[in-house]
């Protein structure tokens, strides 16, 4: 029945083998690398010449009043459990009010399969296009900060756009207009990024995506 | 969080599945599987569906690309995105699978450009399904690029028993070649080496404390049970002792070489061989089923 073959490792099949593992070896290494360059070529190039305004939060001057949240809310209507800003506490007495953190290099905009991400060269806020949103979900795995979320009514993501709409006619986001007590401003990450940055309390490397946020921790 | 899951995950299972059905059959066509083979053809017919199944249960699996469907058409896009490589890669395999298994209908002889390029397109496919993963930061569980690397060979390997189950089941020329067994022997070993070469990797800690949670939860916590029983003893342990065995009792038979002993012993081989390769397949399902569901985020999005 079974034409019995003894096991005959040819020279031929040895370096067939190993042609087909170095291919397969190549293949699945190679785009990690090309993608690790893209990102090296554009922090070298793109982030210091190129405008690139951020939040700057001081813990210390919060009171946790989450006017900043709710403002935001009542002005854009996102459902309470996908929020484009929240008020992060924890129960040490620790605060934190985030959004989306404008990345230099945003990892949302990278993965976006449809380009639904766009970042502005004026002041680098990075815009999500909800009518282009296919709703695959990739961003919400790339972002380390959850900023992005898929609205259960339309099945496209959305996530804070920094009221550029606000900022075009020279007025501030709503969230910073609205804090009582200027915890939560903004500023240029030039001038910000020497203040701090936002590697704070179990909050992802900021390595991953170089967020435009900083926090300035309470004494 | 948490938007990928079931049909993600067999849809990079089908992804894998179909790709390496179609190497299983090219493989066979150059030769590779042994000089007497049936497994030439039926790899490369269901290749094409069988791919083209999974994207299009992908489908599904969108928000408002639902709703919406015509907004689908921009996933091509993105030039760095993975997702948007995925679409152009999938797209042409499908479509050469589909023009391959058209000239096995007409029982005409391909032009070796169309199954070559299939081959590559097949191992892209398959490679793709894992870089998906491999490329997001936000998750260290599969940042890692040993993450395409397993799910290549597990593709190969889960290609090459549904391409010899449904050879046992469609095709009228039955052949036993013990080189089949000898091929999956080799791939079921080395995926066994990848998936430990990828724990031993997370446990070194080059991916952070994240990734070992998600590797714990694997390993001994909530999903160990899926993980030891239907991937490890199911998928791979138990095809790679059958597999051990049958090429033992292959070289015993070779020795003593009785008609009716060889007979006897493909009989038993035969019935083995099919639960063997239908372990294989449970076995690469759970492998793409737990990666998703061990995906954790490298922040829990609270203050620590």
């Amino acid at each position: 029945m079974s034409t019995n073959k003894q096991v005959t490792l040819s020279r031929r099949n040895v370096i067939k083998g190993g042609l087909l593992l170095g291919t397969v070896a190549a293949i699945s290494i190679m785009p990690i690398k090309v993608l690790k360059a893209e990102e090296t070529v554009k922090e070298n190039t793109t982030v210091k010449t190129k405008k690139q305004i951020g939040f700057s939060y001081d813990e210390g001057k919060c009171i946790k009043c989450e006017s900043c949240v709710r403002i935001c809310q009542e002005t854009y209507q996102w459902e309470s459990d996908t929020p484009w800003r929240r008020l992060l506490k924890n129960d040490k007495g620790n605060a934190l009010s985030m959004s989306c953190n404008h990345c230099a290099d945003p990892a949302c905009a990278k993965v976006c399969p449809v380009k639904a991400y766009s970042k502005r060269d004026s002041d680098g806020i990075v815009i999500h296009d909800a009518s282009k949103c296919v709703g695959c979900g990739y961003c919400l795995y790339a972002c380390p900060y959850h900023a992005p979320h898929i609205q259960k009514k339309t099945g496209a993501v959305s996530k804070c756009h920094f009221c550029y709409n606000l900022q075009d006619t020279g007025s501030g986001p709503r969230c910073v207009g609205v804090c009582p007590t200027k915890a939560l401003t903004i500023g240029d990450m030039k001038e910000l990024s020497k203040k701090g940055n936002l590697d704070y309390k179990g909050l992802p490397s900021s390595k991953i995506t170089n967020p435009s946020m900083i926090i300035i921790p309470k004494a | 969080m948490g938007h990928w899951g079931w049909l993600i995950a067999i849809y990079l299972f089908l992804g894998g599945l179909g790709a390496g059905a179609y190497l299983a059959s090219f493989a066979a066509e150059k030769g590779l599987l042994g000089k007497k083979t049936n497994l030439d053809r039926l790899g490369y017919v269901v290749s094409g569906p069988i791919v083209a199944f999974g994207a299009f249960l992908l489908i599904f699996d969108l928000g408002q690309g639902l709703k919406k469907p015509w907004l689908i058409i921009n996933m091509f896009l993105n030039f760095s995105s993975v997702m948007t490589w995925g679409i152009y890669i999938l797209s042409a395999f499908i479509c050469v699978a589909f023009i391959k298994a058209f000239f096995l209908w007409k029982k005409r002889q391909a032009p070796a450009v169309i199954s070559y390029l299939g081959a590559i397109l097949a191992l892209a496919t398959a490679a793709y399904t894992g870089m998906l993963l491999a490329v997001v930061e936000g998750i260290p569980f599969w940042n890692s690029y040993l993450m395409p690397v397993v799910f290549v060979v597990s593709a190969l390997s889960t290609g090459l028993s549904l391409t010899s189950l449904l050879a046992h089941f469609f095709e009228k020329q039955q052949v036993h070649e013990m080189r089949v067994s000898q091929v999956h022997l080799g791939l079921v070993a080395t995926e066994i080496v990848a998936l430990a070469a990828f724990f031993a990797l997370i446990y070194s800690g080059s991916q952070g404390t994240i990734a070992k949670i998600s590797a714990n939860m694997l390993l001994t916590e909530s999903l160990s049970i899926p993980f030891w029983l239907l991937l490890v003893i199911i998928g791979l342990v138990g095809p790679l002792a059958f597999y051990l065995l049958q090429a033992r009792s292959n070289k015993k038979v070779l020795l003593t070489s009785g008609d009716q002993n060889s007979a006897l012993n493909s009989e038993r081989g035969g019935i083995g061989l099919l639960l063997c390769d239908g372990a294989v397949m449970v076995g690469g399902l759970t492998l793409r089923c737990l990666i998703i569901f061990a995906a954790l985020p490298v922040w829990n999005g609270i203050l620590s």
